[in-house]
């Protein structure tokens, strides 16, 4: 099922939303990286829209013809000594892996990100050391790998090895004026 | 401009070796000493702080920064501080890292000093806190002395995070070293 990635489009999750949310959160392959739990209700895939979604500084779903997929996250550090730093998330519905789409919509994300926090001059992304599929999505993006941080963190009870990518707003104030592939 | 936190790397000198290095906590009736490396520019240059100009704020320091910190400890010749040595501690999924910083009174750079008690610090605190997996430290792309020290003292150079600090209103470049309680240091 080629997908045409023009269709692809981010927006502000809805609480209509939580069939789909539902439907990629409630698989274990889907949540494996991330800090949340595997979804098992629509009920909660409801909670999460309204307590974590919709307050979120800057979340937002990535849609097929409006229909969520997946979501972007780009969360800013809190503190007057960290707020020039962000931290990015993405995940993709299993069922649409491997053709292009976290790709494109992490791009999309960034772009809008620097327009909409000004302020913010890093953005950074850890991504687990075996998560593959995910260091190829912030490559193409854009991102670039600054070293492998060992056992710097635990996600879901276990120590991780994080690959640390950046994201610089001059990286993309260069991306934008064609100096960057 | 004269790059003074260079770590001169000449030979150890007979008087050099083996100076009496001891580490113990910091309090108020050290203040003299702190001021002595506190109110230092070369100290302070890829320090969060500017230099100290006066004891009041010495002494606000050491009792509401030092006194209390998780792991502080002074650096001492002689019993006598010359600087500090500490570890941060986190919490939750973040309990596994602790990150490693110390100043040194600029007249006792260039003779090991850091090195060794990097060392000694390395030797005991995984074993003091058991749940410490990965000791790091961040040091600026320009601060080469601190980047030999942690080098020799067998930290593992993990790569350079762009802008990763804001110092003293400026984006700063970090190399980020790490220790882990699975490596071994060099004796």
């Amino acid at each position: 099922m080629e997908i045409d990635l023009s269709k692809i489009s981010l927006r502000p999750f809805k609480l209509e939303d939580a069939d789909d949310f539902f439907l990629f959160a409630g698989d274990d392959q889907f949540t494996m990286n991330l800090r949340w739990k595997t979804l098992t209700s629509k009920q909660e895939a409801l909670d999460h829209i309204k307590d974590v979604c919709i307050p979120h500084p800057w979340r937002r779903s990535i849609c097929i013809d409006d229909r969520s997929i997946g979501f972007v996250s780009i969360f800013p550090f809190s503190g007057e000594e960290d707020k020039f730093k962000a931290n990015f998330g993405i995940g993709v519905a299993v069922k649409y892996w491997g053709q292009g789409i976290a790709t494109r919509a992490a791009k999309m994300a960034v772009s809008q990100f620097f327009v909409d926090f000004p302020e913010v001059v890093r953005l950074e992304a850890y991504v687990d050391v075996e998560n593959l599929g995910s260091q190829r999505v912030v490559e193409k993006a854009g991102f670039q790998k600054e070293g492998v941080l060992r056992k710097y963190a635990y996600v879901k009870g276990k120590l991780r090895d994080l690959v640390l990518y950046s994201f610089l707003s001059t990286d993309f104030q260069a991306e934008a004026e064609g100096c960057l592939p | 401009m004269e790059d003074t936190s260079v770590v001169q790397l000449h030979q150890n000198k007979p008087e050099d070796e083996c100076p009496n290095l001891s580490l113990r906590p910091l309090d108020v009736s050290d203040i003299d000493a702190f001021m002595v490396w506190a109110t230092d520019e070369k100290v302070a240059r890829f320090c969060t702080w500017e230099p100290y100009t006066n004891k009041e704020d010495g002494l606000s320091f050491i009792k509401n920064t030092i006194v209390p910190h998780p792991w502080l400890r002074a650096i001492c010749i002689d019993d006598r501080p010359i600087g500090t040595i500490s570890v941060t501690s986190n919490s939750g999924n973040d309990k596994c890292r602790g990150e490693l910083g110390y100043v040194l009174a600029s007249k006792y750079w260039g003779r090991g000093i850091a090195t060794r008690v990097v060392g000694m610090v390395a030797e005991t605190i995984f074993d003091e806190w058991p749940h410490l997996e990965r000791l790091e430290a961040l040091v600026d792309v320009e601060n080469l002395g601190s980047q030999r020290v942690l080098e020799k003292a067998g930290f593992q150079r993990e790569g350079v995070l762009r802008k990763y600090v804001v110092l003293k209103g400026r984006s700063r470049d970090m190399v980020m070293f790490s220790l882990l309680s699975t490596d071994h240091c060099p004796t």
